[in-house]
């Protein structure tokens, strides 16, 4: 991914996350959530929190932060909760594209850059 | 959560390598997918194939190297000694393992029941599909989970070239990884996609009064339903495993969290963290099996997780193939003692 590319992700990943209501029913059928003792990074709103705040340079990349994003289970049914309550994020797609994002620094022998 | 970048940093560095270097998410070289289809005598050509993409064969090497992930997380962990981690599973991984997943006959009977299942219930309708046997490829679903987008190209390039110089047009999965993969995702990356993608489930239900012929008996049990979520959510097929059910004389019985609102298994993360997959399966089998102690799954993944829970929980999980196998190919009795009641 280039730079263009990286910054265009960067972009379209704010502007999708800025639509976030924070509603929070998202959280609740979260099954990496329930199964965390109900800590809301483990959800998907607060992992779109993180990713928001990893990409505004907010937070840095450390090991809470990438086990929240990685626990992610991609089952998707945070989208369908979102697309019921009339905001219609792809929740799971857009946490998988942070992955992408993220992987640019910890896939090993590539030019790493800061998320 | 220790440690936890370096660890996934490890995770996806030797997954993109083994999946550059072989093609396969293990790093295995030899061709350890194409046992099952002893004795079946599938044609090796075919405008239509059945692409296994060596999901449920997987199953033994799934089992071990979780475990041995899980064993070696200290080390992977860190620098100098992930280091080591790497070159020997890039020396001995491939090997030990073979070796290890000897040990896992049941899931590799399992695995191998369920694919000749659903290969008797094509047959019954009258499709013969051919079988790639050494071709046959990984679709790469785990560079998409992972968010490994940037080599994922690479790879459904070569997929695609290896199925049009097969002169593939017509893919039946088995899966819902590999048809979610070759229906949503490889059309992004290949201009003109012309490949039909079909899970197996779809064509046999609109066959259903074919199967309902062909089934030498009835299943007439009771079984609960676990929903896959990329089967449901993403593929949209959810009344089609019913209506096959119905025509194999099994009651369905649902579950709260069922068809669109199935409930994970926890299986997409066990790669990595295994703890929480083990809640998140715990907590899905506990809604399951008070319904029922006889679980109906339609995917790889699902059966592997949800299985761990047999023993300790006096449940029985039968993936779909599992259960057309029994239909068609006559053994009552070995499938009444395998039945919980």
């Amino acid at each position: 991914m280039d730079i263009k590319e990286s910054q265009s992700l960067r972009d379209t990943l704010l502007k999708e996350i800025a639509k976030c209501r924070a509603c929070r029913f998202c959280i609740d059928v979260c099954p990496a959530y329930q199964a965390s003792e109900w800590v809301e990074n483990m959800s998907p709103y607060g992992r779109l929190q993180i990713l928001k705040y990893l990409i505004n340079g907010t937070l840095e990349e450390d090991d809470p932060l990438i086990y929240s994003l990685y626990s992610c289970l991609q089952c998707g049914r945070c989208d369908r909760l979102c697309k019921a309550k009339g905001q219609n994020l792809e929740v799971a797609n857009l946490i998988r594209l942070g992955k992408y994002l993220l992987s640019q620094g910890l896939v090993k022998g590539k030019k790493s850059e800061k998320v | 959560m220790k440690r936890s970048k370096r660890f996934i940093s490890e995770v996806l560095s030797t997954l993109k390598d083994n999946i550059q270097r072989t093609g396969d998410p293990f790093g295995i070289k030899s061709v350890y997918w194409t046992g099952w289809t002893k004795g079946l005598d599938l044609p090796r050509s075919g405008e239509t194939i059945l692409l296994t993409a060596r999901m449920y064969q997987m199953l033994p090497y799934i089992t071990n190297i979780t475990g041995l992930v899980a064993s070696a997380r200290p080390f992977i962990s860190r620098r100098g000694l992930a280091t080591i981690v790497n070159v020997g599973n890039r020396i001995m991984g491939d090997k030990i393992l073979k070796v290890k997943s000897l040990g896992s006959k049941n899931i590799r009977s399992k695995g191998k029941k369920v694919l000749t299942g659903m290969v008797n219930a094509l047959s019954a309708i009258g499709q013969r599909p051919a079988y790639l046997y050494e071709d046959e490829p990984y679709t790469g679903v785990l560079l998409y989970d992972l968010g490994l987008d940037e080599y994922i190209e690479d790879h459904v390039k070569k997929v695609y070239s290896l199925l049009k110089n097969h002169n593939v047009k017509k893919v039946i999965g088995v899966d819902p990884h590999t048809v979610f993969m070759l229906k949503k995702i490889y059309p992004k990356y290949i201009t003109n996609y012309d490949i039909e993608v079909k899970h197996y489930l779809e064509i046999l239900s609109e066959n259903k009064d074919a199967l309902r012929k062909a089934c030498r008996k009835s299943l007439d049990k009771e079984f609960v339903i676990h929903d896959s979520c990329y089967m449901t959510r993403e593929l949209g097929i959810i009344e089609q495993v019913r209506r096959i059910s119905a025509s194999l004389d099994i009651t369905i019985m649902e579950p709260e969290n069922n068809k669109l609102d199935t409930a994970c298994c926890g299986g997409p993360i066990e790669y990595a963290f295994r703890d929480l997959t083990e809640k998140v399966s715990k907590t899905r089998v506990q809604e399951l099996s008070s319904i029922s102690k006889n679980i109906i799954v339609e995917c790889p993944i699902c059966l592997i997780n949800l299985r761990k829970y047999e023993k300790e929980m006096g449940i029985k999980v039968w993936d779909m193939g599992e259960l057309l196998f029994e239909a068609l190919v006559y053994d009552n009795k070995k499938f009444n003692n395998s039945y919980k009641s």
